[in-house]
């Protein structure tokens, strides 16, 4: 099974993240990226796919600005990925999901493909619009908030299970298709010292902004534009409560909940 | 042109080691601390993740590391448990005289076997009455006999030997000519006559176990010799020149431990209607810390560099190692002050790094036997 994993770079969710001097956006100074926890999951299920199916390929592909993309893939190929496809984007180019869907479908076209998996939505700015984008862009079948994806090799199709309200769904879902995966169903290894080592020096094929351009016949603007970027007002109001015993903790608890938060009458 | 920026490369080696201290090792630092327990789970994990045999080339089954991007993971390591993280660099020492002194047959026959599965190796100097810092005094016996010596003598204080399937012996084949007589071997634990003592109860480092090595009339092939005859006091110093670099990253690691938690502490705590931090008594002895670490960090990144520029190593590895010793004493010294009566409490994570750190101004080479090495090659160049 020739099988794709699309990734992206998000900032490390331990990073504390700054306004740009201009507040338009989060400043990219001193932030570490890495893969995106839907990604880790994505690319997790792409391997144990591989793993699964005698002779299955996986290709890792993301869309964005160096360096923090070819690392992202990277770190891809050092988990196992057989190959990667850095679509290039320039620095401080404005870019969003859907361009992001457009970039990658032209680059897809020269890529064989029968799978694509991706995270559900992105680290960062969590929109959730790629997957489907990019399904579509592809014209093939796509599938939601996937969090089970087996290989069935009797029926030759996908079996997918969704969790939804009150159940989980199963699906049989024929190649070729898009997936998009939940986070964390699955417990995503970690690279192995030696593989990382290796990845440092693996091939990463490059599609320039030129040739991506072109693919796109010159309409490559974003057509959402951040305008603004800040931080969320500190939380205000937690009161400590000084106390010698458990029960004067709990007596001043319930003598506030009654008298300044009027909880209890 | 000097540049202190990692590269894409070290940045990645140094994220694997922070995600296994932080996942695998930090949450069980206080347990097997207390118990003690050897946790040879989390040590096989970093078998399986290539940071157990960090300086044995990938040829023979190893990760093939610079000292840099060693004592970049080793200082993170140590950051979670100093003692697991000893134990998990015990094996990069017992191997080195190996890597430094072992024929392409002696390499080729005992490291990938031995790296290739989880696996710890013991290096044994110390001896009750000599060794460690007078290695002329070794009462280790190898007598040859035909084609083996027969290994006689007892080690102690040996790092992972309860545990470990292989050692590497520093042994005399003759007592009168001291450090001249010292040879090395590697010796199998199943070798008849090979048998390990209790357990030491430690004062820090209980991650990590330390125990005796007795030799009963051990046979040893002549194989099994690392070197020549007599090469092994130099062989022995030449592997601490490697290994005692890494320590000085250990130290370090703990040291950043303590300055994480008193900074962290310092603004949560409030005395006088304020966050400690902001008293300046408590912001001189951040400072203090901080500028130690670096110091710290510093000396061991240049000492790395040098070895792995094949520069002097002597001078550079012991001034990194004593000197991030004993700055991790005071860091950790502070770390305790700044949480006042919490941090003589073992509910609070401070006392035990004051209790690791103390180890690392005396194994590899005590702070003492380091200035007198800093002295003597001070002096040469004025002499």
């Amino acid at each position: 099974m020739e099988i794709v994993v699309a990734v992206k770079a998000v900032p490390d969710p331990e990073t504390r993240l700054r306004p740009n001097a201009s507040g338009t956006d989060v400043d990219p100074d001193g932030v570490k990226f890495l893969l995106s926890g839907y990604d880790e999951s994505a690319v997790e299920q792409a391997l144990l796919l591989k793993e699964s199916v005698p002779g299955s390929k996986v290709r890792a592909v993301s869309f964005g600005p160096g360096p923090r993309t070819e690392e992202v893939l990277r770190a891809s190929i050092a988990l196992g990925c057989d190959s990667a496809t850095w679509v290039e984007l320039p620095a401080g180019t404005p870019a969003d999901a859907l361009l992001a869907a457009r970039a990658l479908a032209a680059a897809l076209r020269n890529v064989p493909h029968e799978l694509v998996i991706a995270g559900k939505q992105s680290g960062d700015d969590q929109a959730g619009i790629f997957p489907s984008a990019l399904a579509e862009l592809l014209g093939v079948a796509d599938y939601g908030s996937v969090t089970n994806l087996r290989w069935d090799s009797a029926g030759s199709h996908l079996t997918l299970e969704c969790n939804v309200e009150g159940g989980i769904e199963a699906m049989a879902a024929p190649l070729p298709a898009l997936v998009a995966l939940q986070q964390a169903w699955n417990d995503p290894r970690t690279a192995k010292l030696p593989n990382i080592l290796k990845s440092r020096k693996a091939p990463i094929e490059r599609v320039a902004w030129a040739k991506t351009l072109e693919a796109l016949g010159g309409t490559a603007a974003a057509r959402s534009v951040l305008t603004g970027f800040r931080l969320p007002a500190p939380r205000t109001g937690a009161k400590m409560i000084e106390y010698k015993t458990p029960q004067e903790a709990a007596g001043k608890l319930v003598q506030i909940l009654r008298e300044e938060a009027k909880v209890f009458p | 042109m000097v540049d202190f920026s990692l590269t894409p490369e070290e940045e990645s080696l140094r994220d694997l080691a922070r995600k296994f201290a932080k996942t695998e090792m930090a949450p069980h630092a206080a347990e097997c601390d207390r118990i003690p327990r050897f946790p040879e789970e989390i040590y096989r994990k970093a078998w399986e993740l290539g940071l157990m045999n960090l300086n044995v080339p990938s040829d023979y089954g190893g990760s093939g590391l610079a000292l840099f991007p060693q004592c970049l993971i080793v200082e993170e390591l140590a950051r979670a448990c100093g003692g697991m993280t000893t134990s998990i660099i015990a094996n990069c020492l017992a191997l080195e005289p190996l890597l430094l002194a072992g024929t392409p047959e002696q390499k080729e026959r005992i490291l990938p076997p031995f790296c290739g599965e989880y696996k710890l190796a013991a290096f044994c100097l110390t001896e009750a009455s000599g060794g460690g810092s007078d290695p002329g005094a070794l009462s280790t016996r190898a007598t040859l006999e035909g084609d083996a010596y027969r290994l006689t003598g007892e080690k102690c204080f040996i790092s992972n030997a309860p545990f470990a399937s292989l050692f590497t012996v520093f042994a005399t084949v003759d007592p009168a000519k001291r450090h001249k007589g010292i040879s090395a071997f590697v010796v199998p634990r199943d070798a008849p006559g090979v048998s390990v003592g209790k357990e030491e109860e430690k004062m820090g480092h209980r991650a990590s176990a330390t125990s005796t090595v007795s030799f009963a009339d051990v046979r040893i092939p002549v194989a099994d010799r690392l070197g020549a005859e007599g090469d092994g006091f130099g062989l022995a110093m030449r592997t601490l020149d490697h290994t005692r670099t890494p320590i000085g990253a250990l130290a370090t690691g703990i040291a950043q431990a303590a300055l994480d938690y008193a900074a962290e502490y310092s603004l949560k705590r409030q005395t006088f209607g304020k966050p400690i931090a902001e008293h300046q008594a408590i912001q001189f002895k951040l400072a203090n810390m901080a500028l130690e670490l670096r110091a710290a960090r510093l000396l061991t990144w240049y000492a790395a560099w040098s070895l792995d520029h094949g520069l002097r190593s002597t001078l550079d590895s012991a001034i990194a190692k004593c000197y991030a010793s004993d700055a991790a004493m005071r860091i950790t010294d502070e770390a305790i002050q700044v949480f006042g009566g919490y941090g003589y409490m073992k509910e609070y994570p401070v006392e035990k790094l004051l209790r690791d750190a103390k180890l690392t101004q005396i194994y590899e080479g005590s702070n003492e036997i380091q200035r007198m090495v800093i002295a003597r090659e001070l002096l040469k160049a004025y002499s």
